[in-house]
């Protein structure tokens, strides 16, 4: 089996067209066909991928010769481009090192586009450069199947409307053919016709409006419908996504395309669909009304549209790069602003006012110097373009009149003509500045596609097992990284027994937290297995494995509702006695009972404050009433002065008892109660073994606790 | 950014352990990697960062470990013989990949991310930004542009570059 992977630079820091091939046991890096490294892999460790700035390197480690990395062997140089490409070469080298296996290199993380050749935008199925606009619309005409009964209705009602409305320059021309400038008709007569017509114009406008109330109530509710269900769609798919998937995203980010971008479809359907459909009409039956009349006017109303269609357009274009600046000089000061508020006791505290009002002036003026630029520009030439567009009508009044002198035609068609001439810009008008208003919308379909396509990555097996947690914990082999690239966690092996409590030490970004993440089956690991009871967990239902597992975390994060609410959330069909004994076996029972209204006092962002300890006590009460085989308490009493950690220590006891417990905490007090401690340095396992072992080991661990002792000493003396 | 400050706080009340070329000496391992003497101890590799590299790109560079244990910190390179200067530029141009700008042939808005198309000299190239405004930072007269991928692309001199690329950039520059 051959691996290949491409990589584009040179050692020498020159672009380059080059390709990693791995086949047989060796490495081979080919530039133009020339081969520039070649080496097999006896005495070979590992084969590493670094990352820097822009740029990375691979890198083979040699055994024996790897105390500073001196021995490693540099293969190739690329840039950021080809790092996710590499980084599965990596895996699929290593593999066949420690297992003599050849695997295929996983392309998932790093597709290209067919067409263009450029990278796809991670998580995207398609390639946004040559992604078609017609493609979302067509998928979004999809999605509106169901509302095209209503949608058709609207669509009938806005018809009889436009043409109800359409009747005004008819009725006119009729009024002044037939009675004002018709001398055989006079006296009472007259009168009557006039006012006959009068009252027929007012009902057919009244009838107008009432049908477009009408079709605008129902196209309301079908785009009111369909937004919400694009909401609850995607709100779906995110409480279904994978941490992995939403630590690519940020909350903001998360929550503009369930909120804003969803509304920007609603507000098109709304505003743009259904004026679309009444332009179209209205162009298409006054266009053919004035071809009845005259297709010789006709053809000169035509005659300057095109240009002046061409100009909107460029002219457009010219201005937009205009207001994007403006726009972005106005994010700019909006978000230098938000800053300053924000640090205000910062800026205060280091008397730095006047600076930043210097700084925020400055942006102030450069806005409305663009501001007023842009404005005195489009004043300046947007009248010109509309009186260009309406250039038409002098060729319609000159010829036209002619026409009439000549009686060609009549006065009336004349009046007829001209007035339905006001109808057939207005849309012209519109279509000018379609393009600008299809690609908002087409940039939010992308994102609310973008997140319905998404995977699902840690999905359950086809063939998932019930999840019984009760037995040892094997951590076999286990590698895993955030990034294909970075490795977090390296060969990982080590057992739990059931109802160990096993602490977890090392420095901040050694790999603690994501053991837990692993171990939660937040993620899956890239190599290796996690097995409880040798069943491998990625084999079980994710539902039932995570209902059978507690977690404290430093920070508790409180729902807005009731403090019952709260404590309940870990299991919702709870009793109000168990709800109790849960908080009072988490000591949290008698603060709870000193709020105003008890466990129905509300809490939250606008609720009841809760402190540090107290909201930490509610997240113990919850990981009771969860009853869970296996305990994660992450950083769990942190935050806390000395005496609340006391009381929550002693809440821990009494949840950890009998349970398989995993204990990250920097306080290394607090870990006295595990039966093991295992040390994790730079994502492997340094030490492992009970507090005293280590001790005697003198390695990291003891120097941990010697550091904590010192600092304590110090502490204590400045007391 | 001044690096002459008249309130300039001295080494030892920060306690940086700036190395000299007095005690500290640049040299290649066997397989062609940096290695360095400093105050006497021998590192068989190790890597040179640079602490401000847009302001100060020769000056506070500091030397570390492969573990990235901090070993020292070169106040200016150019206080260093031209030999032991160009060992250390070489480690950096390793490190640092920022290819130069000469033209811009087009930005295009697509969905919210730009595509830009770029002359590196003879080489055009194409990349895709995901937010502009994020994406792009001025200091002083250069440009430095970071795509989706997370290369790095520099204009050392905004004015210099033809007037057609200029306004083609110019609008996102706030």
């Amino acid at each position: 089996m051959q691996t290949k992977a491409v990589f584009d630079l040179t050692q020498k820091s020159e672009l380059c067209r080059g390709e990693l091939i791995f086949e047989g046991g060796e490495i081979r890096a080919v530039i133009d066909g020339e081969t520039v490294f070649c080496r097999n892999l006896d005495g070979v460790e590992e084969l590493v991928q670094r990352t820097y700035v822009g740029c990375g390197m691979l890198e083979l480690v040699t055994e024996k010769e790897n105390s500073q990395m001196a021995g490693s062997i540099p293969v190739c140089r690329f840039s950021m481009s080809c790092v996710n490409e590499i980084g599965e070469f990596c895996k699929v080298v290593n593999h066949y090192i420690k297992t003599g296996e050849e695997t295929e290199i996983s392309r998932e993380d790093f597709r290209v586009c067919q067409k263009c050749g450029r990278h796809f935008i991670k998580g995207m199925d398609v390639c946004l450069f040559c992604v078609e606009k017609s493609y979302l619309f067509r998928r979004t005409v999809g999605m509106l199947k169901s509302y095209m009964p209503s949608l058709a209705l609207a669509g009938i009602l806005l018809t009889l409307a436009t043409a109800s409305t359409a009747l005004l320059p008819v009725l006119n021309a009729k009024l002044v053919d037939d009675y004002f400038n018709n001398p055989a008709v006079t006296g009472d007569a007259a009168v009557k016709g006039v006012l006959t017509i009068v009252v027929l114009i007012g009902l057919t406008q009244v009838l107008g409006q009432v049908l477009k109330i009408f079709s605008q109530r129902r196209t309301n509710k079908v785009s009111s419908a369909m937004s919400n269900e694009l909401r609850i769609m995607m709100y779906d798919k995110v409480q279904r996504l994978s941490l992995s998937s939403m630590s690519k995203k940020t909350a903001g980010d998360l929550m503009k395309r369930v909120t804003r971008d969803t509304e920007v479809v609603k507000r098109f359907v709304t505003e743009q669909g259904m004026y679309a459909v009444e332009q179209l009409i209205m162009f298409t039956a006054i266009l053919i009304i004035l071809i009845s009349i005259s297709p010789l006017l006709t053809f000169l109303v035509f005659v300057p549209v095109p240009a002046v269609i061409l100009a909107i357009r460029g002219f457009w274009k010219f201005i937009h790069l205009r207001y994007e600046k403006q726009w972005r000089c106005d994010s700019r000061s909006n978000s230098v602003l938000h800053d300053i508020v924000r640090g205000i006791r910062v800026v205060k505290t280091f008397g730095s006012e006047e600076r930043e009002i210097k700084k925020f002036d400055a942006l102030c003026r450069r806005l409305a110097e663009i501001s007023k630029s842009n404005e005195q520009l489009w004043a300046r030439v947007f009248p010109f373009l509309s009186f260009f567009m309406g250039i038409g009508e002098f060729f319609v009044l000159y010829f036209g009149g002619r026409m009439v002198l000549e009686g060609t035609i009549s006065l009336g068609e004349l009046l007829e003509f001209t007035l339905f001439l006001a109808y057939i810009y207005q849309p012209l008008r519109w279509v000018s500045t379609l393009p600008r208003r299809l690609g908002e919308v087409a940039t939010s379909l992308i994102k609310i596609y973008e997140i319905l396509d998404e995977k699902q990555i840690s999905e359950d097996a086809e063939n998932s097992v019930p999840a019984k947690l009760n037995g040892d914990i094997v951590f076999d082999n286990v590698r895993f990284g955030y990034k294909a690239y970075e490795p977090v966690l390296k060969d990982v092996s080590f057992t739990v027994k059931q109802g160990e409590m096993i602490g977890l030490v090392g420095h901040s970004g050694a790999g603690k937290s994501t053991l837990i993440n692993l171990i939660m089956r937040l993620y899956d690991v890239d190599e290796g297995s996690i097995t409880i009871g040798g069943e491998n967990i990625k084999n079980m239902s994710q539902s039932e494995y995570r209902e059978k597992i507690g977690v404290v975390f430093q920070e508790t994060f409180l729902f807005a509702g009731t403090v019952y609410d709260n404590i309940a959330y870990a299991r919702s069909n709870a009793e109000a006695g168990e709800v109790i004994a849960a908080a009072k076996a988490a000591n949290a029972h008698e603060f709870i009972m000193k709020l105003p209204d008890g466990y129905n006092t509300v809490v939250g962002e606008d609720g009841h404050n809760l402190s540090g300890g107290e909201r930490q006590r509610i997240s113990i009460a919850r990981a009771v009433l969860r009853n869970p085989e296996i305990l994660i308490l992450d950083e769990a009493t942190s935050a806390l002065d000395p005496e609340t950690e006391s009381a929550i220590q002693e809440a821990l006891a009494r949840l950890v008892k009998g349970r398989t417990t995993f204990a990250i905490a920097h306080r290394l007090a607090t870990l006295r109660n595990a039966n093991r401690l295992i040390v994790i340095e730079k994502g492997r396992i340094a030490e492992s073994g009970t507090h005293r072992e280590l001790l005697m080991q003198d390695g990291i661990y003891a120097k941990l606790v010697m550091a904590q002792r010192q600092t304590a000493k110090l502490t204590n003396k400045q007391i | 950014m001044n690096i002459n400050n008249a309130n300039t706080i001295s080494p030892e009340t920060l306690r940086t352990e700036y190395v000299s070329p007095e005690n500290c000496v640049f040299s290649k391992n066997e397989n062609g990697f940096l290695a360095a003497e400093i105050k006497g101890k021998e590192y068989k590799r190790v890597i040179l960062t640079r602490s401000l590299p847009l302001n100060f790109p020769s000056d506070y560079i500091c030397i570390s470990d492969i573990e990235k244990n901090e070993l020292g910190i070169v106040e200016h390179m150019a206080d260093f013989p031209s030999e032991q200067q160009a060992l250390m530029n070489e480690e950096l141009d390793q490190r640092y990949y920022c290819p130069v700008i000469t033209k811009i042939e087009g930005i295009k808005e697509k969905m919210g991310h730009f595509y830009f198309d770029v002359m590196i000299g003879d080489f055009k190239k194409s990349f895709a930004v995901r937010d502009i405004s994020k994406s792009i930072r001025q200091h002083g007269k250069a440009i430095d542009l970071i795509d989706i991928d997370g290369n790095r692309f520099r204009i050392l001199d905004f004015e210099a570059i033809p007037s057609k690329s200029r306004r083609k950039l110019e609008p996102y520059l706030y």
